[in-house]
């Protein structure tokens, strides 16, 4: 079993969205409509507050994709989802959303961001509804559905939810510390991911501070967007992982993709030398691999992914080939 | 019909200045716990500001004679709890803090703050536990015990628990929204409630408890609930959303009674207790804790500047029905 990478797919750089070139295309997600496949993504802006200038802001926006991703339908025009008013959780960004299509209705889980003062920002995970086939997202209030709690103190984002057997499972990180790891620089996150399930999709109940993906780098692995999609008899989970500092610049330090093997939806093994996902030389992603979505289509399984730079110069798609 | 007769100021951390760096000013949210000899109060305070003019907040206790509490037998050496580490959700104050005993032990339930760049700050709920009688309290975890929530999203703080018919209840405040005013970001805030048996997994009850009455952004605070005749009585103190550091419209100390906790009716022209004429409270008044001692029943509350000055005592008259 091996991906097979189709390759780059979006290139955030040929299309403009409300009157801006668009700059990154991260985190890509999937919501399967009946003619086309709606990918969103996070991109950027630079803000204009009396606070922070000059810092960028995420905004959400889509592409849809034939279904067999051989054309580009178009991009969003309108503002998909609002950032949070003046102190909220989503206040500073929000990325990722993961949409998830259920019952007939739609729901956005979204990661919201908002910035501090003695590290950087912190984040919490929001929910969100549409009601015109996903063009627009409405909150359902202002606060977090997911946030921190007793074992996990900041940090809580990067949402993923699906129903398997009988109630909805979330797939979260949560950070686990914030340390000044360089020295001069600003303090470094590390974090990990987490578990919740719920019978209503809006009340979760956390496992409360269990890592439940093993580490496999020496020191302070960070993991960050796990995705979850059925294969065979199996759990598939996607996600990514670094070292705490120096992983921006470093491409030895880099997002690199994960995975892991589930029969149970609780006992998870790691699986990355199974699958040996990596970068091509001198191409779009051949630095870092990062902010995996597994989904399924057409009976097949694929994965999309960002590349150097966090995404800054859009996504690709690769197929699980048995 | 009840009143309470003001008795005068019990503690003035002003007094205490020159001992204690971390004891430079104010002596706010009095919360008692009752000992054979003594009355143990809880109360927050901070050191002075930072260079940014940025204050740290943390809770420490005096000690008070039962037969007399003017008699103050001791203060705290220390905080009670330290500051949280980097990034979490206390590392800025830990305040205010409402204890209970459970067994030996006596647990804390205290605001914790964080600073954040659009507004200046958050809070959240925290938990502590003490194994040596209230001295020192230790977290049962790094984060905050009660989440925030899509119609409680930030500014959760102001604990008071309490254990009744065999359930832990905590009154709380939670933000509702963050006000411009004159470009600064002024928050407003709303009593709530959530239920537990374990004090540790809350559900909330997701209604405020005191409608709004001065105006609709009016800011409520320090529900402290007392069961008395049959009836439960919350004495609270509420203020304008805006200019509301001075006389006209900062804090005034509000009531209302509740059969079952969940519905209220507020009825403010019962509380039976206003500023002075003069003096340290002439002001404002806020922050009440009632409690009962030796057949009395007795509020703690707080005067101008929200405790600067520290916390003064008021005796029941008359009856809570």
């Amino acid at each position: 079993m091996h991906w097979n990478k189709i390759g780059q797919i979006f290139d955030p750089s040929d299309h403009s969205v409300l009157g801006q070139q668009l700059e990154f295309a991260q985190s890509p997600q999937t919501l399967i409509l009946e003619d086309r496949v709606r990918v969103y993504f996070s991109t950027r802006s630079r803000s204009r507050s009396r606070y922070g200038d000059g810092k960028f802001l995420s905004h959400i926006a889509f592409v849809d994709f034939s279904r067999d991703f051989s054309q580009i339908l178009g991009v969003s025009q309108e503002q998909v989802i609002p950032l949070g008013d003046l102190g909220c959780f989503d206040e500073h960004g929000i990325f990722p959303i993961n949409v998830l299509s259920r019952s007939g209705e739609i729901f956005a889980y979204t990661c919201g961001w908002n910035r501090r003062v003695s590290v950087s920002v912190d984040t919490a995970i929001g929910l969100a509804k549409s009601y015109d086939g996903g063009r627009t997202f409405q909150k359902v209030g202002a606060g977090p559905v997911l946030g921190p709690s007793l074992n996990e103190p900041f940090l809580v984002g990067d949402g993923f939810v699906r129903f398997f057997k009988n109630q909805f499972h979330m797939w979260y990180i949560f950070g686990t510390s914030w340390a000044e790891l360089e020295a001069g620089c600003a303090p470094d996150r590390t974090y990990k991911i987490g578990h919740a399930t719920s019978t209503d999709g809006v009340n979760w109940k956390k496992e409360d501070g269990v890592q439940i993906v093993s580490d496999r780098l020496p020191e302070r692995e960070s993991q960050a967007l796990p995705s979850v999609v059925e294969v065979g008899y199996r759990y598939l989970m996607a996600f990514c992982y670094r070292y705490s500092s120096d992983f921006r610049s470093n491409p030895e330090r880099a997002y690199r993709l994960g995975f892991a093997w589930s029969d149970d939806l609780m006992e998870w093994s790691r699986a990355d030398d199974q699958f040996r996902f990596s970068g091509t030389t001198g191409c779009w992603d051949a630095d870092m691999q990062c902010y995996p979505h597994v989904f399924e289509l057409n009976g097949k399984t694929f994965l999309l992914y960002n590349g150097n730079e966090f995404g800054r110069h859009g996504f690709g798609l690769a197929e699980l080939i048995h | 019909m009840f009143s309470w007769t003001k008795m005068g100021l019990v503690f003035d951390p002003e007094n205490y200045s020159e001992k204690y760096v971390w004891l430079k000013q104010f002596a706010q949210a009095p919360a008692t716990l009752i000992r054979d000899e003594y009355v143990r109060v809880y109360f927050s305070c901070r050191p002075g500001p930072d260079k940014q003019g940025q204050y740290v907040s943390y809770s420490a206790y005096v000690d008070l004679n039962r037969k007399n509490l003017f008699d103050i037998r001791a203060v705290s050496e220390r905080p009670i709890l330290t500051l949280g580490s980097l990034g979490t959700f206390d590392e800025f104050g830990t305040y205010p803090v409402s204890v209970i005993e459970k067994g030996s032990d006596i647990f804390a339930y205290y605001g914790g703050w964080t600073r954040c760049e659009s507004v200046p700050f958050n809070v959240g709920i925290g938990v502590a536990v003490s194994k040596d009688s209230g001295k020192t309290f230790e977290r049962l975890g790094p984060g905050p015990v009660i989440g925030y929530s899509p119609d409680e999203p930030f500014v959760m703080s102001g604990p008071k628990i309490r254990f009744f018919e065999d359930r832990y209840y905590l009154f709380y405040i939670a933000g509702r929204k963050w006000k411009l005013v004159d470009g600064r970001a002024e928050p407003v805030y709303k009593i709530r409630l959530a239920v537990s048996e374990d004090g540790i997994c809350w559900n909330k009850i997701g209604k405020d408890l005191i409608e709004s009455r001065i105006e609709i952004d009016e800011a409520q605070a320090s529900p402290d609930v007392f069961f008395a005749n049959g009836k439960y009585h919350m004495f609270f103190c509420y203020r304008y959303s805006e200019d509301y550091r001075g006389k006209a419209q900062g804090y005034r100390i509000g009531y209302a009674w509740s059969y079952n906790l969940i519905d209220w009716t507020r009825e403010d022209n019962r509380a039976g207790i206003d500023i002075s004429e003069t003096g340290w409270d002439s002001e404002m008044i806020s922050y009440p804790h009632v409690f009962e001692l030796d057949g009395n029943i007795y509020m703690f509350y707080l005067g101008n500047q929200v405790g600067r000055r520290g916390f003064g005592l008021a005796k029941l008259e008359g009856h809570l029905r």
